[in-house]
């Protein structure tokens, strides 16, 4: 995107907020609001020369309207899901475009609520984490742009100690006229002690082009564990653009299982921050690209205190003239001494116009750290396909074959087998039937 | 079963098989000897149709058709197995689910129905029972980690999964204990039978003390420069190769070369 272009959709986004009725809304969030949209208009979006968005093709973001509320009736959630991922017993909750659908009966001590809905009693918690969003210069244009259109949102929030089950969270878009880009926040507050589930599916089969911009703030307690996982099939029209923070407490731990297996553009900033002693990370996905489709995993993990341990763990499959884009950053600061950060990043490109952005960035101030990366961009083993084909299966059987199981690197490491092995029939549907590259025409 | 006629092949380029001519029938265990970097293993590979190995003359008849033409994968429908003497680690991929797909693609090329993970289980019981192959194997991946004996045993245990019409064992004895060998013996022993040839390509005589081969050839720079009945292995393994060298063999025996 040039710079006059990113300036204009701006603009026109900034025009999108003037029109906004806040009338009903508290007087901090209209105040929130405002700075937002004023970061967006003075910094514009994201453009090449910005580091940390240099190779995403923002440019299919550019048409797009931004869907204010109540402009529409919205359509329940038709799932084409072709297998289910989370365990019957999941409390299900619909997001369409961009709006909360359902919300069902919750089981003491957890609490499910739209934003609004949880103002009243969660209002000094929420405020705090959406004035806590760092909005600054145009690196942080959709989180400024998320904010600027704070009103849909999500709030789940499990008392100390409740052993809250799991919570499946179904993404969707309904067919519309318009091309749209839709903002949601999701509010994860695990209290001491609590265990929660969360699982998102994002689907998208309607032909139109749409985007999703989701902030999602966690903050988990002493002791406190969040299992999330993402599951990704949209068309390749679509984009969605997430931004997840996680504010860990002594002891407690975060999982993150990422499986980017569609969509056209897609970007993933996960940033933990561990602040508490023997805090826990793990931040690990797989994600499968074919055609001219993105996919981008910004990982930053901070250690801030000591004796904490975090790990990143990405697979990645690219075929066609995709791209994808793995930034793993870990921060070891002073005094978070006995941190223990591993970070491994392996690829396989299955065509030559396919290409990989790759780049651990560890930084360490403190002392008694164990550390490890590596990063790897290849292909698949010829011999291993030979092997194969001796044995009866068809070189794209065989391909098909090796390249799930370099993905079930990353589904193994999930500790419920279950879940591990609905995602894994995930992955192998998703394997894209690449012909083999170069070295065949004799 | 089989037969080559003259066949040259070219590895990266350069010549290694010089006019071979090999005629294996129905039910026949052949051995193939010879020293290092005559061109065993890439006889082995040719005949599976690997990628890189060329032929640039002759003809190879499998089952009476031009085997040359078909993919890897068609050889092994059609009934051709190949042990690797460096069977490929694959990380990641089940030792059990591969080798079902195997069976079943190899099923599905020649119109029998596919098995279920049920009637598949079954079958590996039978065979690893047969072959005293513990099954821990079958939960590991393919030959990920596997020591030298267990991925040749893993190798004989697809054999007798598959059951090839033509299998050829190179160098499957290399490197194993005595038990190991027997085992790979009883693997082969147990597949001999009137509509099937293996080929077993060894160094050593004490292989052929369990599988006793209807004829034996010594393979020297992409050639068969001898072949005669069992005792040829004797003679070998007793004097060695440089003893054929210095002309203590007639030349071919009619028969062998075809
Ligand atoms: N992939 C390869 N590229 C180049 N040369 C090879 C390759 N494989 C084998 N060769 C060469 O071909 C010759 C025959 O090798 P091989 O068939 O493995 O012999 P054998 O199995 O009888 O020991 C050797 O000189 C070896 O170096
Ligand atoms: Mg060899």
């Amino acid at each position: 995107m040039s710079n006059t272009q990113a300036l204009s959709t701006a603009d026109k986004w900034f025009r999108a907020y003037q029109a906004l009725d806040q009338t009903a809304d508290p007087g901090w969030m209209q105040s929130l609001r405002e700075n937002a949209a004023k970061q967006l208009s003075v910094n514009g979006l994201p453009h090449r020369k910005i580091e940390e968005w240099k190779y995403t093709p923002l440019r299919r973001l550019e048409n797009l309207e931004l869907q204010t509320r109540n402009q529409r009736e919205i359509p329940p959630v038709d799932t084409q899901f072709p297998a289910a991922i989370a365990e019957p017993s999941a409390l299900v909750i619909d997001i369409s475009d961009g709006s909360l659908q359902s919300r069902q009966e919750t089981p003491d001590g957890l609490t499910i609520n739209s934003l609004a809905g949880g103002l009243g009693k969660y209002e000094d918690r929420l405020r705090s984490l959406c004035e806590a969003t760092d909005l600054s210069g145009p690196g942080r244009a959709f989180a400024a742009l998320n904010t600027a259109f704070l009103d849909q949102g999500l709030l789940i929030h499990a008392g100390a100690g409740v052993k809250a089950g799991s919570i499946l969270i179904r993404w969707a878009f309904s067919p519309a006229e318009a091309a749209r880009l839709d903002n949601f926040r999701v509010f994860v507050l695990l209290d001491a002690g609590a265990e929660l589930a969360v699982i998102e599916q994002f689907e998208s089969t309607v032909g139109t082009e749409n985007a999703l911009n989701v902030i999602s703030q966690v903050e988990l307690g002493k002791g406190a564990a969040l299992e999330h996982v993402r599951v990704q099939l949209e068309s390749d029209r679509c984009s969605l653009l997430t931004s997840t923070s996680i504010r860990q407490a002594a002891d407690s731990r975060y999982t993150y299982s990422g499986f980017d297996l569609g969509g056209g553009l897609v970007r993933h900033e996960i940033d933990a921050s561990l602040t508490g002693p023997g805090a826990h990370a793990e931040i690990r996905g797989a994600f499968v690209l074919d055609g001219s489709r993105y996919v981008d995993n910004h990982v930053s993990v901070d250690h801030v205190s000591a004796g904490c341990t975090s790990q990143q763990f990405f697979r990645g499959v690219l075929g066609g003239r995709s791209r994808g884009v793995f930034n793993g950053r870990a921060l070891i600061r002073a005094g978070a001494d006995g941190s223990v950060v591993k970070q491994s990043n392996a690829n396989l490109l299955l065509s030559g116009l396919a290409e990989m952005d790759t780049k651990p960035e560890l930084e360490i101030y403190a002392d008694e750290v164990e550390a490890s990366h590596g990063a790897t961009v290849g292909q698949l083993d010829e011999a291993a396909v030979f092997y194969l084909r001796t044995r009866g299966l068809s070189d794209a059987q065989a391909r098909r074959m090796l390249t799930a199981a370099f993905c079930h690197a990353v589904t193994d490491q999930l500790e419920n087998r279950t879940l591990a092995d609905r995602l894994s029939v995930l992955l192998d549907e998703a394997m894209p039937d690449e012909p083999p590259e170069t070295g065949r025409e004799d | 079963m089989l037969e080559i006629k003259n066949l040259h092949a070219t590895v990266g380029g350069k010549p290694i098989l010089k006019g071979l001519n090999l005629k294996v029938s129905d039910g026949e265990v052949h051995a193939i000897m010879g020293p290092n970097g005559a061109g065993k293993s890439t006889l082995g590979n040719v005949i599976a149709g690997r990628d890189g190995y060329d032929v640039t003359a002759g003809e190879v008849l499998y089952k009476g058709a031009d085997l040359l033409q078909l993919e890897p994968e068609e050889r092994a429908c059609e009934g051709i197995f190949l042990a690797f003497q460096y069977p490929v680690e694959i990380p990641g991929v089940n030792n059990t689910y591969f080798l079902r797909a195997a069976l079943n693609a190899q099923r599905k090329y020649r119109g029998e129905p596919e098995l279920d993970s049920m009637q598949f289980l079954k079958l590996v019981r039978e065979k690893l029972h047969i072959l005293h192959i513990s099954d821990d194997l079958m939960h590991r991946a393919v030959n990920e980690g596997f020591s030298g004996g267990e991925k040749k045993r893993n190798e004989i245990f697809q054999m007798a999964v598959l059951e090839p019409s033509l299998a050829i064992l190179d160098e499957t004895d290399s490197g194993l204990d005595i038990d190991a060998l027997r085992l790979v013996a009883e693997g082969v022993n147990r597949l001999r039978s009137e509509d099937r040839s293996i080929i077993v390509v060894t160094h050593y005589q004490r292989l052929l003390d369990h599988i006793v081969p209807d004829v034996v050839h010594v393979l020297a720079d992409g050639k068969i420069v001898a072949s005669g009945d069992a005792d040829l292995a004797l003679k070998l393994e007793e004097k060695g190769y440089t003893w054929l060298e210095q002309g203590g063999i007639q030349p071919l025996n009619e028969e062998a070369r075809v």
